[in-house]
């Protein structure tokens, strides 16, 4: 069943440029689905109108198989289901100490107030930063931030997040942590939606791919067959998986024999590694 | 980042974690002593006592103290020459020798009293900075009833101090390096340069946060969860020792009451 469905949206900015054409985007539930563009090809834009924040200048967008329609209480249900991690956590982090940020959600919903501390703790405690309820954002790491900025979407139990490059800025810590807690919150059932351009950790997680450029979605699939189209990936300037290309070139200069698909991630090509040799 | 602010020594003192309103009390009742003592001893006592604690009981830095206090300090001194010398009539206790300038008794007894009462006040204040983080005050001013609105325009207005303040010196730095600030036209320049930068800036981050709060299911007012403490969370020992001390120092200002120098 597709959680999240977008018929033919096109979305033109006020001074009339077209920041999406006819973009069909579905999302399939409890799947992780990534959405590859370089900078400034509309991923942010798109993911505005998951929640009915930008309404599209024509098309339609579906939630759960209701389209939404813009009026003020069904928007809170949307953004209640719909939550949104944004790329930079200093944007989303406004109150004063980390727990009344993470409040601040459940609170709109008009939660009672024992069930608010109840999510308040809970979301903490998965995002590791239990210790840290207490303290002022600007005390925080980036990394730290980026984790506050998931519980307070976590703390209004959504069923699908959408986040807007996660690791873009961490180190590979903080950044492996985070799609650790991604992968765990997506086993458990929640859609998961990354927006991102680092293609080598897409084919690890990903479910789904799609590629933006320039507004418009220019291939989809799964990672395997979305990164054997290499000529799509270069011309909307991205790349394939280093690993890829490694063996992309040991095929074409050294003549090895891998031929394609190439493997993406580091498991598929030690077993590719490993039989050749053993042959 | 921030090491030398008032808000990181507010949130690292070694009194961070006494009650809250026991240290607002504390600070308000004994400025509101300061101010009505008719002798500079009780605000000078007050003014070295509140400096103690900051030193020794909160440890903050004296090096930072000190130059903390150099301003309101300095400040304070000239309010104090100022007086002496244009204030009051009667008889003269130092003759300048210039312009027909005198120290009058009159006015040097008011301008010390006023620089001796503006240390006293003073020191309570940055008492109360440098110990209770912001984000405690908050609760307290919710429970004196300041306006919501007020309150929520300063929570967000605290919180986005410290965004721009990083943004500002990252422009600051990177204007440095191309040596933007290397004679005083060019600092100028670069200054107001940050500064356009920064209020565009704040334009379209104030932008972002809107539509952040909004995907929260924001609806014009914010709700915060924590209700205030009571303000019995204090404790009668620490309740006992704060009126034992304010006491003190009103007879103290009752008994210095006629204290003058001249």
């Amino acid at each position: 069943m597709n959680i999240i469905k977008t018929n033919d949206i096109t979305y033109n900015y006020p001074d009339g440029t077209e920041a999406l054409k006819n973009v069909n985007f579905k999302a399939e539930e409890g799947k992780i689905v990534a959405l590859l563009g370089p900078n400034g090809a509309g991923k942010s834009t798109l993911f505005l109108h998951f929640n009915g924040i930008l309404r599209p200048s024509s098309g339609s967008i579906l939630i759960d198989d209701e389209e939404i329609n813009y009026h003020k209480k069904d928007l809170m249900k949307v953004r209640q289901k719909v939550g949104i991690v944004f790329q930079n956590p200093d944007d989303q982090l406004f109150a004063p100490t980390v727990i009344e940020d993470v409040a601040f959600g459940p609170m709109n919903l008009g939660l009672p107030r024992e069930e608010v501390e109840k999510r308040v703790d809970e979301s903490l405690k998965r995002v590791g930063m239990e210790e840290y309820k207490k303290k002022a954002p600007h005390h925080l790491s980036g990394g730290q931030k980026k984790r506050v900025a998931i519980a307070g979407i976590l703390a209004m139990k959504p069923k699908i997040m959408v986040l807007d490059e996660p690791t873009s800025g961490l180190d590979p810590k903080g950044a492996s942590q985070i799609l650790r807690l991604l992968y765990d919150l997506n086993k458990e059932g929640m859609t998961i939606i990354i927006s991102t351009h680092d293609v080598d950790l897409v084919p690890l997680y990903a479910y789904t791919v799609y590629i933006i450029s320039e507004g418009k979605i220019i291939k989809k699939g799964s990672p395997k067959e979305v990164f054997e189209d290499i000529k799509t990936i270069r011309d909307a300037n991205l790349r394939l998986p280093r690993i890829a290309h490694l063996m992309e070139i040991l095929q074409k200069e050294d003549r090895l024999p891998f031929d394609k698909p190439y493997p993406l991630t580091i498991g598929e090509a030690r077993r590719k590694l490993k039989d050749h040799l053993e042959d | 980042m921030f090491e030398n602010t008032l808000d990181c020594y507010a949130h690292s003192n070694h009194l961070k974690s006494t009650n809250t309103y026991f240290k607002v009390l504390f600070a308000i009742l004994t400025m509101l002593v300061s101010l009505i003592s008719t002798s500079p001893v009780v605000p000078l006592i007050i003014a070295f006592f509140m400096s103690f604690l900051i030193i020794f009981k909160a440890k903050i830095s004296w090096k930072f103290y000190l130059k903390f206090f150099l301003f309101p300090f300095s400040f304070g001194l000239l309010t104090f020459v100022f007086m002496a010398i244009f204030f009051g009539v009667g008889t003269h206790v130092l003759e300048l020798g210039i312009f027909n300038l005198a120290v009058t008794a009159d006015g040097f007894n008011l301008g010390f009293l006023v620089f001796a009462r503006m240390l006293g006040g003073f020191t309570c204040l940055a008492f109360l900075a440098l110990t209770t983080p912001m984000t405690e005050l908050f609760s307290v001013l919710k429970l004196v009833k300041i306006p919501k609105i007020v309150l929520e325009l300063a929570m967000l207005m605290y919180r986005y101090i410290f965004v721009f303040l990083d943004e500002a010196i990252n422009m600051y730095h990177a204007q440095e390096t191309r040596l933007g600030y290397s004679s005083l036209k060019k600092s100028l320049k670069s200054m107001g340069m940050l500064g356009s930068n920064l209020f565009i800036r704040t334009w379209l981050k104030g932008e972002q946060a809107y539509i952040a709060m909004e995907s929260r299911c924001y609806d014009g007012s914010m709700r915060t969860m924590r209700e205030p403490e009571s303000i019995k969370s204090m404790g009668t020992h620490n309740l006992a020792l704060l009126i034992l001390f304010e006491v003190s120092l009103i007879t103290g200002v009752y008994i210095t009451a006629n204290f003058k120098i001249f």
